[in-house]
């Protein structure tokens, strides 16, 4: 039995299993222990994640085209993007370091958004396929979001400890911004997106079925 | 037997569990999710971990983090330094995010769970327990701690090619840190305390 065949669903922050009147428009439901709003599923949950996912893969492109981390030096000024960033760790033989930067700036937010741009479509197409991998998948996408954060701080640490005065000065460079916006709005976007609507088909599939008996 | 009733918050599965659990994890029959994980010593191993989380977080922003020395130039770094350098430049969205994700949240979740297993460690539900728990569950995804944490090694390994570095007292502190947040997160099970939390209501609504 699923809750939301009783109209009941739990709270997201306290887990109290709470029942919603029929009708709709009655204003928003509290949760009775916590005070939290309480809706049978997020409202638009599939519109907000797709608007999120969008605005992430656009802000994406001036993550990776505009330079991370500007070293200004008396020789000039070097700017690093990503790539640049990793190729640099690759040609200096810091195969490990470039790998985590590889990771965590390019596998984990296309990964992300590749998983979310999927369950949207299949949620969307109400697919009956593949329901516990798809949790499993939603699970992984809120697990490894954060990671991506990594060369963000790796620019704030060098911009405090590279800091001699006019000598060598690093700064950071707008793709920083732009990606630290992408993790944020990939985040947001995997939070907008609610799980059960993996599960829902079912109620579906069993009033067919009950249809078909009849 | 007296019933409750659990829904799964993946699948939307709703399971009927005696009221009284006994020890153990209870998983979701459908998808797998783990609903219930009861322990024993709950509030105890917590109580311990936030006092020393808090110890360390003190200890962490208190040291210098890192220090860097290039021909005769030495600099020292802690938390606050590249936040104040980011305001600095104008970089205040990478300065705030760093603010938050290392700073603010992380001291929040101390002092909350700190101000939460205090009390109920000597028998005391405090008033804001609701508040409290609200607060970890809604800050949870922004604490970032462990992920600074690699921020910190990838530097590192930048950083040796143009100079000295060395590590303060802090980095040692902070990387213990990491670790018993994780443990806090592994053994923190909010589901006791919102029981107690009804108790504590049914009680008021009977007098
Ligand atoms: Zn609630
Ligand atoms: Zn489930």
């Amino acid at each position: 039995m699923r809750a939301i065949e009783l109209g009941m669903t739990n709270c997201h922050v306290c887990n109290q299993v709470v029942k919603l009147p029929k009708h709709k428009g009655e204003g928003t439901v509290l949760c009775p222990r916590c005070g939290e709003e309480v809706h049978l599923r997020k409202p638009n949950s599939i519109q907000y994640t797709w608007a999120l996912v969008i605005a992430s893969i656009i802000l994406y492109i001036p993550a990776n085209v505009l330079p991370m981390m500007e070293v200004e030096t008396f020789a000039g000024t070097q700017a690093d993007t990503i790539i640049s960033g990793v190729i640099y760790f690759l040609e200096t033989g810091s195969y490990l370091i470039a790998s985590v930067i590889f990771i965590a700036s390019i596998i984990v937010p296309i990964t992300k958004l590749i998983i979310l741009i999927y369950l949207l479509v299949s949620v969307q197409k109400k697919s009956p396929l593949h329901k516990k991998k798809r949790k499993k998948l939603y699970v992984l996408t809120e697990l490894i979001g954060k990671w991506s954060m990594v060369d963000v701080y790796v620019v704030a640490i060098m911009i405090a400890l590279v800091h001699f005065g006019g000598l060598t000065e690093i700064k950071a460079g707008d793709g920083a911004t732009y990606f630290l916006l992408v993790v944020v709005v990939t985040m947001i976007a995997a939070m907008q997106f609610d799980p059960k609507l993996i599960w829902d088909t079912e109620i579906q599939e069993k009033r067919e079925t009950d249809a078909g008996n009849a | 037997m007296a019933e409750k009733m659990v829904c799964c918050h993946e699948c939307d599965e709703l399971l009927h569990i005696p009221q009284t659990q006994k020890e153990g994890r209870l998983k979701c029959p459908r998808c797998g999710t783990v609903l219930l994980r009861q322990k024993k010593g709950m509030v105890e191993i917590m109580y311990a971990l936030s006092i020393a989380a808090a110890i360390l977080f003190l200890l962490t922003n208190y040291f210098p983090f890192l220090s860097f020395h290039v021909v005769g130039n030495t600099s020292h770094a802690n938390f606050m330094t590249s936040i104040v350098y980011l305001f600095g430049e104008g970089d205040w969205l990478i300065g705030i995010a760093v603010l938050m994700t290392t700073v603010v949240v992380p001291l929040i979740r101390i002092g909350l769970m700190l101000s939460l297993f205090g009390p109920i460690y000597h028998g005391i539900i405090p008033p804001y327990t609701v508040l409290a728990l609200k607060v970890l569950s809604h800050s949870l995804p922004w604490a970032m701690l462990d992920v600074f944490l690699v921020g910190v090694f990838v530097s590192m390994v930048k950083l040796v090619k143009m100079g000295t570095i060395v590590p303060g007292l802090s980095l040692w502190a902070f990387m213990v840190m990491v670790f018993v947040m994780a443990a806090m997160q592994v053994v923190f099970d909010p589901h006791p305390l919102w029981e107690k939390v009804d108790e504590r209501r049914r009680q008021k609504g009977m007098a």
